[in-house]
């Protein structure tokens, strides 16, 4: 476990205890975790921080948690997200075609699932942000850029990954 | 001379005349005949007393008696209750006509006949009553159809009710697990605890867990029977389904001894319905067989699947000879709650759940029982 990446995880739920409980639990294993009690301090938070995993409640007063995932992920389009309902059946957000989420889970969710889940979205962020990190690396190189020119450009590749 | 042939135009007149309205009855005979053998409502003439004088096809269809088996008996012998309508026959005669929304007949069979009922009395010339004519119009279908509704109305807003409570539950299940699950690591962690006392911490976070899973099952279900999505239908091998359904209880059919028979209709049993949801309704059928079997004890424990194919619908039996449901016990299987089980081994949502199903995907179910004989669950459905 010594070894995992550094993952930081955004938890958005309204639940405050439920997070109290989970944000301890992930932290024991040693994910970085910002909890936010609703979807516009989840926002505020994404415009201060980068983050990898979302793991947003789907019913939450104020910003729900579709529009939720939908600008976080404005804010930060690598960002992977993960949805949880108090719905059994998650299918009926998928049939709603509204969301476009890493995963669905419906609560209470078992711990370890959720951090298997979590590791998963992980990876996929990496890789889609590696690609896409390529193919734009590559594209400045061809656009040959002055010295000056490139350094803003990479300027701009560290906002945009929250890479320091 | 004169008058005679005058006379003889005026008989020739009243020939015609007669004639004429010779045609006029026999006209107004023929479609009273033609009124009394097409209409479906059961149309009868009584005497003063209640006598039958006459009784339509309609009313041969409705009541199940043909003519000649209620010529000379009293209507009101086939009312239910024959006292009651004695008075509705006698306020007709007094008013000279009464309706009644809904009068019980009894069927030759022994069921019971719903009908809307208007009665007339018959006077002659003199004014002077010479007996009833009524017309019934059989409803049972209609008030079976309205209980249905409302029947289904009444589950569809429990169902809402439910799963709404069930939402809300979730949410704290939700904390509760996560807390228990907090909690065992820092037991895990601690230090200096005597190993008694981390037995017990561990033992009754064990039982937070799954206790809390027990919930958010029940919850789950729940709102599995609520959620109103559209099905989705494809075309499938129902035989594959139950094969399916067979592997998924393997874990549940080991070390019990029961034998399992398949009785399939020949080749693929193709239908165009939604397998996911019929699914669900076998793993019901087959998980029930299977503990009515265990229940029972000794002896030979076995079940049987039987699939027929006709023209237009499969059907699908599920047979075990288990412990069976007590008549008292019966009508009550497919409500929502009911359970014979013990508190925390059935959540009484199962059949409930597959009556939904099933009235979903527009076809039947249907059983029968004896208690300690076993019981067959059949559920049929179109084939397309």
């Amino acid at each position: 476990m010594n070894d995992q990446p550094n993952i930081r995880v955004l938890l958005v739920d309204d639940e405050e205890t439920l997070l109290e409980y989970l944000s301890k639990r992930l932290l024991k294993q040693r994910f970085t975790v910002k909890s936010t009690f609703s979807g516009e301090e989840a926002i505020e938070a994404a415009k201060e921080e980068h983050y990898d995993v979302a793991v947003v409640d789907l019913k939450m007063p104020g910003i729900d948690g579709v529009e939720t995932q939908r600008r976080l992920r404005e804010i930060q389009p690598f960002l992977q997200c993960i949805v949880l309902t108090g719905y059994a059946s998650v299918d009926t957000a998928l049939e709603s075609g509204q969301l476009d989420a890493f995963q669905y889970l419906s609560k209470p969710v078992d711990y370890d699932n959720l951090v298997a889940i979590i590791k998963d979205a992980y990876k996929k962020r990496m890789e889609i942000q590696g690609s896409k990190f390529k193919e734009q690396v590559e594209e400045i190189y061809r656009a040959g850029l002055g010295k000056r020119g490139m350094r803003r450009a990479i300027g701009e590749l560290h906002k945009i990954y929250g890479v320091e | 001379m004169e008058s005679n042939s005058s006379l003889l135009a005026e008989l020739k007149k009243l020939t015609r005349d007669l004639a004429s309205h010779k045609i006029e009855l026999e006209q107004a005979r023929g479609y009273l005949q033609c009124i009394l053998q097409n209409s479906t409502d059961m149309i009868f003439a009584t005497d003063v007393d209640g006598i039958l004088l006459s009784f339509s096809k309609g009313g041969e269809k409705v009541l199940g008696y043909s003519w000649e088996e209620v010529a000379g008996r009293r209507i009101n012998d086939f009312a239910e209750d024959p006292v009651s309508f004695g008075h509705f026959m006698a306020s007709s005669q007094e008013e000279g006509s009464a309706v009644a929304l809904d009068v019980h007949f009894q069927h030759k069979e022994g069921k019971t006949i719903h009908c809307h009922a208007s009665l007339m009395s018959l006077t002659n010339r003199e004014g002077q009553r010479v007996g009833t004519v009524g017309v019934c119009r059989d409803i049972t279908l209609w008030k079976k159809l309205q209980d249905d509704l409302i029947q289904v109305d009444r589950l569809a807003e429990i169902g809402r009710i439910a799963a709404g409570v069930a939402h809300e539950i979730n949410n704290p299940l939700a904390v509760i697990n996560e807390a228990s699950g907090w909690a065992g690591e820092v037991v895990g962690d601690a230090r200096g605890l005597s190993s008694d006392d981390r037995r017990e911490l561990e033992e009754s976070i064990e039982k937070i867990s799954a206790h809390t899973r027990r919930c958010s099952n029940i919850t789950h279900k729940l709102l599995d029977f609520a959620r109103d999505s559209a099905t989705t239908k494809r075309e499938f091998d129902i035989h594959e389904v139950l094969k399916e359904t067979i592997d998924f209880l393997t874990p549940e059919l080991k070390h019990t001894s029961i034998e399992i028979d398949f009785n399939f209709a020949g080749g693929p049993l193709s239908v165009n319905s939604d397998p996911r949801l019929l699914e669900q309704v076998f793993v019901n059928f087959i998980t029930n067989a299977i503990h009515a079997v265990l229940e029972k004890g000794g002896g030979e424990r076995r079940i049987e699947i039987r699939t027929i194919k006709t023209n237009s619908e499969a059907e699908i039996s599920v047979k075990d000879n288990g412990v069976g449901i007590p008549e008292e016990a019966q009508a009550k299987i497919f409500d929502l709650f009911y359970t014979t089980k013990p508190p925390g081994k059935g959540t009484g949502l199962g059949l409930s759940i597959c009556q939904n199903i099933v009235r979903k995907l527009e076809g039947d179910i249907s059983f029968e029982s004896k208690a300690g004989v076993g019981s067959t669950f059949t559920v049929r459905i179109p084939i397309s």
